[in-house]
């Protein structure tokens, strides 16, 4: 049975056998491309962006922009482009009809076949997508910096990243994570996006979700599980740390809050454009190709500052429904009522006067203090295993310093080929 | 009556400790299923300036509305400030440093 993505599309994974890779990568124009680009082709080639197969051309770029969709006619909502400069174009004598290969880490990565080279507006592109030209968005700060030229055209990998520890069990593209879910049995799984260590506010986010998606189904067994799919690529200073993020999500299963019969912990390679209602979008195209049913949505998704209002992702979403494969579930904000004495949901408590407010900065907040929050607000485990990711991956610190941005262990190394 | 940002000094035992030693312990607060807290408060102008003098601090605008992400030694800073004047009302001087 082939497995039908985003757009209707099967998923096909767009990867050479290493035989047949390294005789066909023989005299290629090797172009070195840096993270972001390298994550892309990774998402691009295991399927995460079906129905895309390589780098948008200019007619995909302007339809993205204009219409949040794909010449094909799929829903899509953000620009997937890879930029060169002109001095590259020419010193890489880059032109339409060439195959060149595309080098990561000094080793080749995967080819791309050169369909166009154009040029787009990057004011238009950050209005369109992100409704704004502030260059103090992040989204815009990084389409700014894109050089000024866009090369479209196919991908394929010819050398498979090797993840590196802790990382590697995360690791699970669509073809596999759609195996998964068959052998766990679930029916519904709901996505969980996060760039967090979670406190018991994004514990209680999950576990509500999970009761909103399992709804009239039969409870005799489970059938219902939730994905945290962790968002995994560039690092501002003060985040988290990638590896506490990851293992603290999958500590939840590990110590019991969740078990294996409806917890899932993995990542997706990917750089925020924190375009807000647009990236919502993005997540759940991401998600139905990874094999969700549901995908969790709460107050300014994937948003920043002020720029969006709290319900914009949501009627963004619902004017494209129907074209969606996934449900959306939206989520109200939990936190603290000391009157009830536990977490609770702002939409069923009315002890409005007493209730407090918490967030994932808050809580760093009390971490950077040195204080060990209530297992109320934070598992004693996840408090107990940041601090052990402080000392064995952040060089002493749970967030992200200039010192672990230098020496951090790579998510993936693309390792050499054999040839 | 102009807004006020608090910015929560958690209340670990050694700053508890240093609290009843001045006979301070009274000031905290409770929060979140019993974590002490010391909170400070900053005006708009106040807000500002922190933000703009230490550039990881994060007024939460979303959630809790309250000025986060200070550095350990700031606040550090505010509270021995706290403890100096005997007040929270501080932050005036406490800016007046920098």
């Amino acid at each position: 049975m082939p497995e039908i993505g985003h757009g209707g599309k099967e998923i096909v994974e767009r990867i050479m056998e290493p035989a047949e890779a390294a005789e066909k990568i023989k005299g290629l124009t090797a172009i070195p491309i840096r993270s972001q680009i390298a994550n892309e082709v990774i998402d691009i080639a295991y399927g995460w962006f079906i129905p895309l197969e390589g780098f948008m051309g200019k007619a995909d770029l302007e339809s993205v922009c204009k219409n949040m969709r794909l010449t094909g006619g799929a829903v899509w909502s953000i620009p997937i482009i890879f930029d060169l400069s002109e001095a590259e174009i020419s010193e890489y004598g880059v032109k339409a009809g060439d195959t060149v290969l595309l080098t990561y880490q000094d080793n080749p990565m995967a080819t791309l076949e050169v369909e166009e080279i154009f040029e787009y507006d990057k004011k238009e592109m950050c209005q369109a997508v992100l409704g704004t030209t502030e260059e103090k968005h992040p989204g815009c700060a990084r389409t700014y910096q894109y050089k000024d030229k866009f090369v479209g055209g196919k991908i394929t990998l010819v050398n498979r990243p090797k993840i590196n520890p802790p990382y590697d069990p995360y690791f699970i593209p669509p073809l596999e994570m759609r195996k998964r879910f068959k052998e766990k049995g679930w029916e519904r799984i709901v996505a969980h996006q996060t760039r967090n260590v979670p406190h018991t506010g994004h514990e209680w986010l999950m576990k509500g979700a999970w009761f909103q998606s399992y709804a009239e189904l039969p409870i005799e067994k489970p059938l219902v599980g939730v994905l945290v799919n962790a968002i995994i690529g560039a690092k501002r200073k003060g985040d988290y740390i990638d590896e506490a993020i990851i293992l603290t999500q999958d500590e939840l299963r590990k110590s019991g809050y969740f078990g294996d019969h409806n917890h899932l912990t993995s990542l997706t390679f990917w750089d925020m454009r924190y375009a807000g209602p647009k990236e919502a979008i993005f997540h759940s195209m991401l998600r139905t190709n990874l094999g969700l049913t549901h995908h969790m949505f709460g107050r300014d998704h994937a948003g920043v500052g002020t720029y969006y209002g709290a319900y914009d992702a949501h009627h963004l979403l619902a004017s494209v429904q129907d074209e969606l494969a996934l449900t959306p579930v939206y989520s109200m904000n939990w936190l603290y009522c000391p009157h009830c004495g536990e977490i609770t949901s702002e939409g069923l408590c009315d002890h409005k006067d007493e209730q407090q407010k918490f967030s994932g900065t808050l809580i760093r907040s009390i971490v950077q203090d040195g204080v060990k929050p209530p297992r109320l607000i934070f598992r004693p485990e996840v408090f107990d295993l940041v601090m052990v990711c402080a000392e064995k991956y952040g060089f002493g610190s749970p967030f992200v310093t200039d010192n672990y941005l230098e020496k951090r262990i790579p998510v993936f190394s693309i390792p050499p080929m054999s040839t | 009556m102009a807004e006020k940002y608090p910015i929560n000094i958690w209340v670990n035992e050694e700053r508890y400790e240093k609290l009843q030693q001045a006979d301070l312990a009274d000031m905290c607060e409770e929060m979140l299923a019993g974590m002490k807290v010391i909170r400070v408060y900053a005006d708009d102008a106040q807000r500002d300036k922190i933000l703009k003098i230490f550039p990881t601090a994060k007024f939460d605008s979303a959630t809790t509305k309250s000025i986060e992400l200070l550095p350990k030694d700031v606040k550090d800073k505010i509270f021995d400030k706290v403890i100096e004047k005997q007040s929270v009302d501080m932050m005036d001087d406490f800016l007046s440093t920098y």
